[in-house]
């Protein structure tokens, strides 16, 4: 790819963090369509099949599992990447220091006066598109997390296919959701109920909706006025900055 | 906050799960065997109380078999989770039952569980062994009142100090200082009521729905400050029978279980058995093949529910709902909620009445805010916020472009 004259072009994206990003997409629509139906299921299968050949609630349930799965190894993956990555340190952009809210402030300014100022570095991840991410795996943890805490419920004997530590382990690793749901949606009730890790997971899954639709108009918007290319950050790895602002 | 989510709170990464460890090996058993002999043997010396019936008696008078009370003690062994070599010890244990007092307190509720313990279709041996425990005091049943019933109840504590099972129904209000709900001649509130007559007992069993978490008094916007036992009575075991009503069975099975261990059963993270509270509803229920076929009753009386279909669509709750009904049912095994078509409410679950018992499935449920008043559904936030973001997004896309095209015709 050749640069145009006073264009620079910088690596954004490993191959590993786009593959990620793509795969998270498709699992998150595929999350969304099916964890809709088993909430409450949106379409009909009065065929007259028996109902060992439709098993439709069954496959909705497994997708909706599959992708889970899938989003755990990459939230790992991404989790990992955000202490150690050598590529970039986006830890070191959510830590509120001076130097990182007057920048996260500049962005908002940016935004805010439809890119009339600009004083921040656009070169690399800003301070705000990294509380940005953070804020979205912080979502997703939640839904992981309360996710599982609904699925090992249907494993009560206490015995999985893969043995009896998975279970064992999920409810250690997830119980904390219940009280903490309860707290978050509030009970006049004594003890904790899983209908509130339920509601909780549902009202989740809305506010990474929101947080997605923003999330494209501003890559969207980015690429428009700041002229950067950023859009093609996702698919080719790299973006274009002007050669005198690069520092 | 509440003191139930601050204690919650504390018990972040404690909190137990229902898992019931049926199997705990030949070594564990047969030394609980012997122990349960001796106590058997102990309380066989002991005279019974107050109660003179004798079970055997009565078993035949209803006109039921001996052949019948061995059944019912082999399966309520099961139930118990014991191995089949103690159903002698539990048949033994319910003739013994009216050598262990029993004290009863009805606070905020219906009297429900009380009820279902008498009105069911014809005295069943669970009935019959409810019957015959040392009822010594019981405020619904006992015919003394005013003054006479204080004075019994007083005898009944210090008589039998440190050795009875203190049942509780209902909920115990906390606002105004308890004074929304009093009891006997001396204006006495049900929270220091609760507190009096824990203090002698032995172990707290709370039955049915409201004395556990509570209940229907305690939905939003909860205008007594209703809670459960657990919230108010400290440093005693504590057994929570919930459910509404708490099935019979059940409460037999916490009787006898200590009758025969001298201890209470093994609890959940909501102190509820997990011999009775172990199980979901949901992977115990008849109809959950066509909850995974998709197979749905959408109305009430449509083909749907006419083959029997998953009742999901109208509200069952089974999924998120821990109970034995789907396994033990009630009316000595006659039938339960989800047989007869309706779905499951959720009732053994903290706060079933607002979150759990609307009928149709979560997602089109108008949650009542906990702090009452405002309705709103889960989706219907969800798309104002979407909503809202998209209107956000409109303007200053809009504004972008008009800010864009002056900037353009300024540079031309
Ligand atoms: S009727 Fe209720 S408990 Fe039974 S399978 Fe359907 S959702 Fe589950
Ligand atoms: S089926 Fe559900 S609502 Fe009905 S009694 Fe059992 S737990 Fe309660």
């Amino acid at each position: 790819m050749s640069s145009k004259a006073g264009y620079k072009q910088v690596k954004r994206m490993t191959p590993a963090m786009r593959i990620i990003h793509w795969v998270n997409v498709v699992s998150m629509i595929v999350a969304v369509a099916t964890g809709l139906y088993i909430a409450a299921p949106y379409y009909q299968t009065l065929m007259a099949e028996d109902a060992v050949d439709k098993y439709v609630m069954a496959w909705n349930r497994w997708g909706h599992f599959i992708v889970a799965i899938i989003f755990d190894v990459t939230s790992i993956i991404v989790a990992y990447l955000f202490f150690f990555s050598r590529f970039e340190k986006p830890w070191k952009k959510v830590i509120p220091t001076g130097k990182n809210i007057k920048e996260f402030g500049q962005v908002v300014v940016n935004l805010l006066t439809l890119n009339r100022t600009k004083n921040f570095d656009s070169t690399h991840s800003d301070s705000f598109n990294s509380v940005y991410f953070l804020i979205f795996h912080l979502l997703l943890f939640w839904m992981l997390f309360t996710g599982l805490q609904m699925y090992v419920h249907g494993l009560g004997s206490g015995i999985s296919s893969i043995g009896a530590w998975w279970p064992a382990m999920l409810h250690l690793v997830t119980d904390w959701t219940l009280p903490v749901s309860s707290w978050f949606i509030g009970s006049t009730a004594t003890g904790t109920n899983i209908m509130d890790v339920r509601i909780s997971h549902h009202i989740t899954m809305w506010l990474i909706i929101v947080w997605v639709v923003f999330h494209i108009y501003y890559q969207v918007w980015r690429t428009i006025f700041w002229k950067e290319g950023d859009i093609a950050i996702v698919v080719g790895g790299s973006k274009f900055v002007k050669e005198d602002k690069e520092a | 906050m509440s003191i139930d989510k601050e204690e919650s709170v504390k018990k972040l990464f404690t909190a137990e799960s229902a898992k019931v460890d049926t199997n705990k090996g030949d070594a564990y058993y047969d030394e609980l065997y012997a122990s349960c002999q001796k106590r058997i043997e102990e309380l066989r010396e002991l005279e019974p109380l107050n109660n003179r019936m004798d079970f055997m008696e009565s078993v035949e008078e209803q006109g039921l078999e001996r052949r019948d009370f061995l059944k019912w003690a082999s399966a309520t062994t099961a139930m118990l989770m014991l191995p089949a070599s103690f159903t002698p010890l539990v048949a033994e244990a319910a003739v013994l039952m009216n050598r262990v007092p029993v004290i009863w307190v009805e606070l905020s509720d219906c009297a429900g569980n009380s009820e279902a313990l008498l009105r069911s279709d014809g005295p069943q041996i669970d009935e019959i062994v409810l019957d015959i425990i040392s009822l010594e005091f019981h405020e619904t049943l006992q015919a003394a009142s005013g003054h006479q019933a204080e004075k019994q109840m007083d005898e009944a504590m210090e008589h039998f100090k440190g050795k009875y099972l203190l049942f509780v129904e209902g909920a115990v209000p906390l606002g105004l200082n308890g004074q929304y709900g009093t009891i006997g001649a001396k204006g006495e509130t049900f929270v220091d009521h609760l507190h009096r007559a824990a203090k002698g007992a032995a172990a707290v069993v709370a039955v049915g729905s409201c004395a556990t978490f509570g209940g229907i008094p305690a939905a939003a916007p909860n205008p007594t400050d209703a809670v459960g036992v657990m919230d108010v009575i400290k440093g005693k075991p504590i057994i929570n029978i919930p459910a509404c009503p708490a099935n019979p069975s059940n409460m037999v099975g916490v009787i006898l279980h200590f009758v025969l261990t001298g201890t209470i059963p093994e609890l959940d993270s909501l102190l509820r058995p997990k011999f009775a509270f172990g199980y979901r509803i949901h992977d115990n229920c008849e109809r959950r093949a066509h909850f995974d076929a998709g197979e749905y009753v959408e109305e009430w009386g449509d083909e749907g529910a006419k083959n029997n279909f998953c009742l999901y669509k109208v509200g069952c709750k089974g999924p998120m709902t821990f109970n034995n009904c789907s396994i033990i049912r009630y009316n000595e095994g006659v039938n339960w909620p989800i047989g007869v078509g309706r779905g499951c409410i959720g009732c053994s679950e903290p706060d079933f009445w607002d979150k759990y018992a609307y009928e149709r499935p979560m997602a089109n449920a108008n949650i009542k805010a906990p702090t009452g008043g405002v309705e709103k559904t889960v989706d219907e936030f969800g798309l104002g916020l979407l909503t809202a973001a998209g209107i956000g997004i409109g303007i200053h896309a809009a504004a972008s472009a008009i800010a864009g095209k002056k900037e353009d015709e300024g540079e031309a």
